[in-house]
């Protein structure tokens, strides 16, 4: 699963636990799901988690705070964890003398700053810094990044190995990444810039991205070396253990409200991302392993991309969103032509929503039924009616940006059945899971 | 023209919001019933009652005539009233069977998808419920099938599910109630079925189709359908239910009986199993 930061991966990760699980028991959730099983009996457990060293992702914490009253979304996660689940699915009626059969799903989250780290891997610091800094020059940008630029510039080309220069300069680039996230900019590298690893931080930490040929822009060169191998021990090898299916969680309808400078940036973001991904199908890796004489690693067998959130706007418009999410994915927009997956894997554009938080209603605005929603607002006890606007099905041109696209509020979720043993309200899930399973079930 | 979008807060403040009855209830899920052999047999056996009644009572009628004509007149006059109520329940009965008919033809038009027939069946079905009419007139007007189905489930259905809680809960409040004057377990299972069955009769009433005894029974069976759709077990847990017995009065008449908070629960979920068989609007 890949997501930016606030995509919505850990209430995704929620809510596909607590509905499967409440499947499992028998409840009547993940209609779609269960109809495409056909009436076989699907068991639902959390998989046991081994020698593995990572820590298990806690969803039991996360359902408690989405079901009490009043509930609270997931902090920002900091740190990776993995969801792993064990599906024994029966067969039908005349295949039962066959064993059943036996899926197991695990998904990893993880602090979505730490996925643009990804692309880390295959950059060395000079392609790294050259670019970082090409992106800061970009007007959109220039604002907020004044001070850090005004101080790398003023460095001489053969500055030697100093601890506070390195130091300074690391602190004036924090500062910019993260006056650029409050922007609503996504593509903020090194992510653990923005959200730390757990514990104490590394010596290795401070650096920023230097054009230089001297003793600091070395000293800068292996702390940059030294931070690539942690995303390596951290998130690559976890998330590439057995990667066989992705699941591109992209937030749309934020980035419509931030602007077309945002919106460009979200997409670059995820293309980068998720092209970090795709090495894995390079013939140099299956080369290396025939020349191991092991079999080439999978290659990924499904993509589906899903633009999360999709309750905060009316059923009809669900539509318009999916359709924008395969316009962005394939056509591509500005300087961020695509996603990158070749055409041969199979590849759903969604809408969905994990955690439902309202219901559709007609409203009448200005003498005319408008499609909206309403919800209430954790600590509010009245419901508030939105619509935030027309969601285009295209990627969205000067026109449109002409008007805006209001803030999405910060809305309660639907209270779980049954403190949510009876899963979590959802849209879309259901469809998502058959498309990524559908070739195994 | 363009509408401009906008955030408002409602004036009045509402409770939590709940996730719909789950959207599975589709047109399949309510095949037409076939006639089935125990059906077919009871069929015969009515026919051949009333038929071999009828013939027997004919024979009667002209003997009587042949004592004397006013004896005659006055044996026919009878045994056509009687005849003629046994009618007029069958004709009620047909009826019924009929609406509960009509409804799974409106639930079969409403996800046939094609406009105009969905438009046809919304308009055909407000004019059959308590406050329809007052969509009536703006069913015509958007004249776009989905809108119209937004208002229904807006305007009428909403209303009607509300009604059809609160039938369910004054039911499940006399069932309490009668549970705890009842002394034997086996009448309170008597009890809680008749309040059960009438129930069933009165939702299914506030929809417009009054079942008859046929009519009672099919619709017994879709609401069982509707009810393991729904997951009786999911609602039974279900804020109706939760809150009726959290009515303190309740939880002391309550007492531990356990077994009439179950009752109550049922029947909580009854009303609304068929109130969700009585219908047509597939939910959004
Ligand atoms: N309405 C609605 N809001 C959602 C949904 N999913 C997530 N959100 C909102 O998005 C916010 C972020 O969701 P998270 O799941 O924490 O996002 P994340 O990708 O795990 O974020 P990081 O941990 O920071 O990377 C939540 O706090 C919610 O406000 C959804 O399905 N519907
Ligand atoms: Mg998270």
């Amino acid at each position: 699963m890949t997501g930016l930061a606030r995509a919505g991966k850990t209430a995704f990760l929620t809510s596909l636990a607590a509905n499967l699980l409440a499947l499992g028991a028998g409840q009547p959730v993940l209609p779609g799901f269960a109809r495409r099983l056909g009436g076989r009996r699907v068991q639902v457990a959390l998989a046991p988690s081994g020698a593995s060293g990572l820590p298990r992702f806690d969803h039991p914490r996360h359902l408690a705070a989405l079901t009490r009253d009043p509930p609270a979304w997931p902090e920002r996660t900091s740190a990776a964890s993995m969801l792993a689940l064990d599906l024994v699915i029966g067969r039908e009626s005349l295949g039962f003398a066959l064993p059943s059969q036996r899926l197991r799903l695990e998904l990893l989250d993880y602090p979505g700053e730490w996925l643009l780290d990804l692309p880390l891997l295959r950059t060395d610091f000079a392609d790294w810094s050259a670019a970082v800094l090409r992106r800061l020059q970009a007007p959109a940008v220039a604002p907020h990044a004044a001070g850090f630029m005004a101080f790398n510039s003023a460095l001489p080309a053969g500055a030697t190995a100093d601890e506070s220069l390195a130091a300074t300069g690391h602190r004036l680039y924090r500062a910019t990444l993260h006056r650029l996230r409050d922007a609503g900019l996504s593509l903020l590298q090194p992510g653990r810039f923005l959200m730390p690893a757990p514990g104490p931080e590394p010596a290795w930490t401070p650096f920023f991205p230097n054009l230089g040929t001297g003793g600091l822009e070395s000293l800068l060169a292996r702390r940059y070396a030294a931070y690539v191998q942690a995303v390596q021990r951290d998130l690559q090898e976890p998330m590439f253990g057995n990667l066989d299916r992705i699941v591109v969680l992209v937030d749309l309808l934020s980035a419509l409200h931030a602007g077309p400078d945002a919106f460009g940036d979200a997409a670059a973001a995820v293309s980068a991302a998720a092209g970090a991904l795709r090495w894995r199908r390079s013939w140099i890796e299956a080369a290396w392993a025939l020349g191991q004489l092991r079999l080439p690693p999978r290659v990924v067998s499904r993509v589906a991309f899903a633009a999360t959130k999709s309750d905060h706007v009316a059923e009809r418009q669900r539509g318009n969103l999916a359709a924008l999410l395969r316009n962005v994915a394939e056509g591509g927009i500005g300087d961020a032509p695509d996603f990158g997956f070749a055409a041969a894997v199979p590849t759903s554009h969604l809408a969905i929503a994990a955690v439902r938080c309202t219901e559709d209603f007609v409203w009448t605005l200005d003498g005319r039924p408008v499609s909206a929603v309403r919800g209430r607002r954790i600590g509010d006890e009245r419901l508030l009616r939105s619509y935030p606007g027309e969601v285009p099905d295209r990627p969205p041109d000067d026109a449109f940006w002409a008007h805006p696209f209001l803030q999405l509020p910060d809305f309660e979720p639907l209270r779980p059945p049954q403190g949510g043993r009876g899963g979590v309200p959802e849209l879309g899930l259901d469809a998502l899971l058959c498309f990524l399973l559908d070739d195994v079930l | 023209m363009r509408v401009e979008p906008r955030i408002e807060l409602e004036e009045e403040p509402a409770p939590r919001l709940e996730p719909p009855l789950p959207a599975v209830v589709a047109a399949d899920t309510f095949a037409p019933p076939r006639t089935g052999t125990a059906a077919l047999a009871l069929l015969g056996a009515v026919v051949l009652a009333l038929g071999l009644a009828g013939l027997s009572v004919g024979n009667f009628v002209a003997d009587q005539f042949a004592r004397a004509t006013w004896l005659g007149w006055a044996t026919l006059g009878v045994a056509g009233a009687g005849f003629g109520l046994i009618g007029a329940g069958l004709l009620r009965e047909v009826r019924a069977l009929l609406a509960l008919r009509h409804v799974d033809g409106l639930r079969d038009a409403f996800a046939s998808g094609n406009a105009g027939r969905m438009m046809r069946a919304a308009v055909s079905w407000s004019h059959t419920v308590p406050g329809g009419a007052t969509v009536a007139p703006a069913l015509q007007a958007v004249n776009d099938p989905d809108a119209a189905l937004a208002l229904l489930r807006a305007g009428p259905c909403r209303t009607l599910r509300e009604d059809a809680d609160r039938l369910g809960r004054s039911a499940a409040v006399q069932a309490v109630a009668g549970i705890a004057a009842i002394p034997s377990p086996a009448l309170d299972v008597l009890f809680v079925g008749w309040r059960g069955v009438r129930l069933v009769r009165e939702v299914a009433a506030l929809y417009g189709v009054r079942p008859g005894v046929l009519g009672t029974l099919g619709l017994l069976r879709r609401a069982a359908t509707a009810a393991t759709l729904v997951g009786a077990a999911s609602l039974a847990g279900n804020t109706a239910a939760q809150a009726l017995l959290s009515s303190p009065l309740l939880a002391h008449a309550l007492g531990d009986a356990a077994a009439a908070g179950v009752a109550a629960r049922r029947l909580v979920v009854l009303a609304r199993a068929t109130a969700l068989a009585c219908d047509p609007v597939p939910p959004g």
